[in-house]
Formats: C-alpha cells, structure tokens, sequence
C-alpha cells in the first residue's frame, strides 16, 4: 500500500488564521506530531505579502481600510498578491528526506510540475516557468513558494479559479501606468484565471480532486481525508495570537522611498516601447518591471518572460541578462531589437524618480 | 582551511553541522554566526534578511535570522544559546553579499553566549569538520558548491 497524506480542506478563512495555519501545520510536521499534509484553503479577500515584504512599499492601504480588504504577511517568500474566495490555495506539508535530496531548486520544480499535471487535467495548457510560476502561454495562472523548517517543508500555491484584475491593480502598487482600460488589458496579457481559458469555472470539488491525483501520482502517496488535531488546534491558538494583528504585518516596515517608480519610452520604426519599473534602491536590484507599448512581438509571451527573467534581479549586469534572455529563443520583433529592452530599462534607471501614484 | 566537495569549510570555525551554520570566537567572548558555503550553494542566491533584533535571547537552536532565496524562506539557528547584540547592516542592504563571503563580510548576527563551554559540546571544529559535512553531503545527495 501507498503512503498516506492527510488532506484537510480548511474551506474559506480569513487571512490571519490561513497563514496561522502555515505555522501550525508547518511545525506539527517538524515536531512529528502531524503525517506529510495537502490542504486546500481559501481566502476573504485580502493582500498577502510576502515573509520580507513591507505593506507600506507593496499595498495602497488606504484601498485597502476603505474595501475592508484584510492584510495579512505569509511566513513564505516572494511578492505580494490579492486573493478572495475565487482562487484555491493548495499547500504540501511533506518532509524534505523524502525526496532524497536537499535541493530546494529541484524540490519546488518537482512539486509545481506535479500541479502542472493537476491544471492540466482540467484542460489547459499549464506550464512550470521557473523560478516560481505556473502559467499558461506567458499567462500566471498559479505564484508559488516554500519555506523549510528542519527537515519539514511547506510549499504553496495560489490557483487562479477567477480574478478581479482591476481590484488586484487597485490593492498592488504595481508599476501599470495607471488605472485604464489599458492598463487592466495590459495585466490581462500576464494574469489568466481557468474561467478566462476555458469560458466556465470548473466546480471546486473537481478542480480538488485533479490536484490531488496528480500529488499522489508524482509522490506515489495516497490521500486521506483528515482534520486538526487536538494538538494543532492548540498550537494554532498561539499562532492566531501572534499573527492576528498589526504587529505581525508590521514586522518588517521599510519606507516607500526606498522603492523608487521609474519610467522611460522609446520610439522605434516599429513603434512605442514603454517601461515602468520599480527599483529596491538599498539592495540594487529591480524589483518589478512593466513593458508596454504598441510595438509588434511574436511570441507575445516574450515581454511577460521577459518581466519573469527581471523581477528581483541585480540592476549589475542587466544588459548581459536580457542579452541571455534572447538568446536561443524564437523571436520575431519588428523594429525592435533586444538591446532595445536593456536600453529602455537603463533609461529608466538613469530617469529621475516619478512621484507616488495616485488613482484616480 | 577544508574544502569538501567543493564548498570551503574553515576547520577553525564551529559548525552545527545538520542546521548548516557557523560560529566564530572573538576574543571578547561573544560568537559571530553565519550560514555556511554549503547551506548558501543549497539556498542559491540570497534575496532578503531579516535578522532578530538586538537585545533578543534566542535559545540554541531557535532561528537568528530569516533568509530568502529563490522561492524559499528558511530560519538560520543559533549555534548555542546566547543574545542578539548586533546584526548586518551590509548584508541586510545587499543579503548576495551571504553568497560572495559566507564566512566574512556575510555574516548574520553576533551574539553573547549564556555558556558557551556547556553548549559548544555538539559544534563540529578542527579536523573533524571534513568528514562531518562530507556524511552529510552524502546523506543529502549533494553534487558539489
């Protein structure tokens, strides 16, 4: 017989006690006090940041108080995201000796490629984009990431059933130009939900059971419905308290200055490229780059892959790394070249920084 | 100077070896901590720091700092019970800096030990170093930094 996995299906939470949940069970696992877990949540809606991420450089709290939207910070990595009861949350809780290796890389590609196999199912043409995305023809369809605690892990995702674009442009401070028909159909080009590909949203049960399959197929486990312990109840309650509340959102509190928003456009025989970025001033690395504009490129994915490549990355070296980006891919660009994309990044760069936004 | 597997390992160091860190003795008596060449390789670029602050007690083996690298956050944990007294202003402006110089400029925290004779018993040092991290390289299926 196959190993077994406790499934839990913590339904619709808010945003505190999901990620209190991340701690509870996370260190369950550590201890030996829980087996390898897959849970299923959901979220009211709210922002997540990211572990290191600070609310007032990624979110417009002011939005935020005035929707009741709820901010939360998870105990894993990466960017801030919005979510509410139309994406399915998916998490493993497995220990890192079971994959026979400690290689982190390895280990979260293996683990996407398995909810790859699970999107799929349901019908659409998923794929792994490392480092941390699932995404369907340059479109992010699932943001992941993972923390480890000794030998035990979690590595989580977000799998877009349906989304609010406009409301995630509104709660993100992200570098669109501002809020426009343009600027929502610009996101739409690097967001995909499984309504906006397959015309319905699959039933939740079902869209739960292709993901469970294909976890139990690619770690050959079989899962079994289960429920909190008595002693994860008790350890959640002293998570709850200690990440139900300001002071855990405002762990880490960086000043918006230090995050600049840049911009620069370029025109060319084959049209208007635009940038917007935002730069992590101290650190010097890009944080988020946006290209528009009404420029010809095929595939049309390129720009997202492009962004993907960029996102996080040392300003040192920029032009060496969109140079390697191109190489070896198929693009055709109509009078535009790759040097083109370093260039307009660099401008912006060397721009004076622009004033905060403002939505209208 | 041991190097396994290619990772450099200073065998004047004491190592906690399954938690992957370093301590350094200065001559005041507190400790420099740090992540060794081994956990950075494992981690791959280290994008975010977020140490402990100044003043806290962290007991051995409770987690000093937080890093992220790639999509992964994990806890560096104290070699032996002790105090924060300071922690890296460089590192926390460019945490990369863990990568380039584990042992030097990529330190994490320094600490006051409560007893570092009763607690330091478990830390690897000297010439055992080698064969302590090579078992575990083993064991972890490493191919080398």
């Amino acid at each position: 017989m196959s190993p077994a996995w406790r499934v839990l299906d913590t339904g619709v939470r808010e945003a505190a006690e999901n990620i209190a949940l991340n701690r509870t069970l996370l260190d369950a696992l550590a201890s030996g006090e829980a087996p390898p877990t897959l849970r299923f949540l959901r979220f009211r809606p709210c922002a997540l940041l990211g572990f290191h991420q600070s609310a007032e450089q990624e979110l417009d709290l002011e939005y935020c108080r005035a929707q009741g939207i709820a901010v939360s910070r998870r105990i894993t990595g990466g960017g801030a995201i919005y979510c509410d009861e139309a994406q399915l949350g998916w998490e493993l809780y497995v220990h890192r000796r079971d994959f026979g290796h400690a290689d982190l890389t390895a280990i979260s590609r293996r683990i996407c490629q398995a909810a790859v196999a699970g999107i799929r199912a349901l019908g659409v043409d998923a794929a792994f984009r490392p480092r941390n995305d699932i995404e369907v023809d340059g479109r992010k369809i699932s943001g992941t990431g993972g923390i480890f605690e000794g030998d035990a892990l979690l590595y989580q995702g977000t799998l877009l059933i349906e989304f609010d674009i406009e409301r995630m442009l509104r709660v993100l401070k992200i570098p669109a130009e501002k809020l426009s028909d343009k600027a929502i159909a610009s996101a739409r080009d690097r967001v995909a939900s499984l309504k906006d590909l397959l015309g319905a949203a699959p039933a939740l049960p079902e869209i739960q059971a292709r993901l469970l399959r294909a976890f139990e197929r690619e770690f050959g486990v079989s899962g079994v419905e289960g429920t909190l312990s008595g002693a994860e109840r008790l350890r959640l309650e002293r998570d709850l308290a200690e990440m139900d509340g300001e002071a855990w959102v405002r762990l880490i509190e960086r000043p918006t200055g230090e995050q600049p928003l840049h911009e620069a456009w370029m025109k060319k025989s084959g049209g208007l490229l635009r940038v917007r970025l935002r730069v992590d001033a101290p650190s010097g690395r890009l944080k988020q780059v946006w290209f528009t504009g009404d420029f010809f490129i095929s595939p049309r994915r390129t720009v997202a892959d492009l962004e993907a490549a960029l996102r996080d990355s040392a300003l040192e070296g920029l032009e060496g790394r969109v140079a390697a980006f191109f190489e070896g891919r198929e693009v055709d660009m109509f009078g535009l070249s790759p040097t083109d994309f370093a260039g307009v990044v660099r401008a912006a760069l060397d721009s004076q920084p622009l004033a905060p936004r403002t939505l209208a | 100077m041991a190097t396994v597997r290619g990772c450099n390992l200073p065998d004047d160091l004491y190592y906690n070896v399954e938690n992957n860190v370093w301590a350094r003795r200065e001559a005041d008596g507190t400790i420099t901590v740090g992540m060794t060449a081994y956990a950075c390789s494992l981690a791959g670029e280290i994008v975010a720091y977020t140490p402990k602050k100044a003043g806290k007690s962290i007991d051995q083996n409770k987690s000093v700092a937080t890093v992220e690298s790639g999509k992964w956050v994990g806890p560096v944990k104290a070699p032996v019970t002790g105090e924060i007294i300071a922690s890296n202003d460089a590192v926390a402006a460019k945490p990369g800096t863990i990568n380039g110089d584990p042992y030097n400029a990529g330190w994490l925290v320094r600490m006051k030990p409560v007893d570092w004779n009763a607690e330091a018993g478990v830390l690897v040092t000297g010439a055992a170093v080698a064969a302590a991290f090579e078992a575990k390289m083993n064991g972890e299926g490493f191919g080398g930094c």
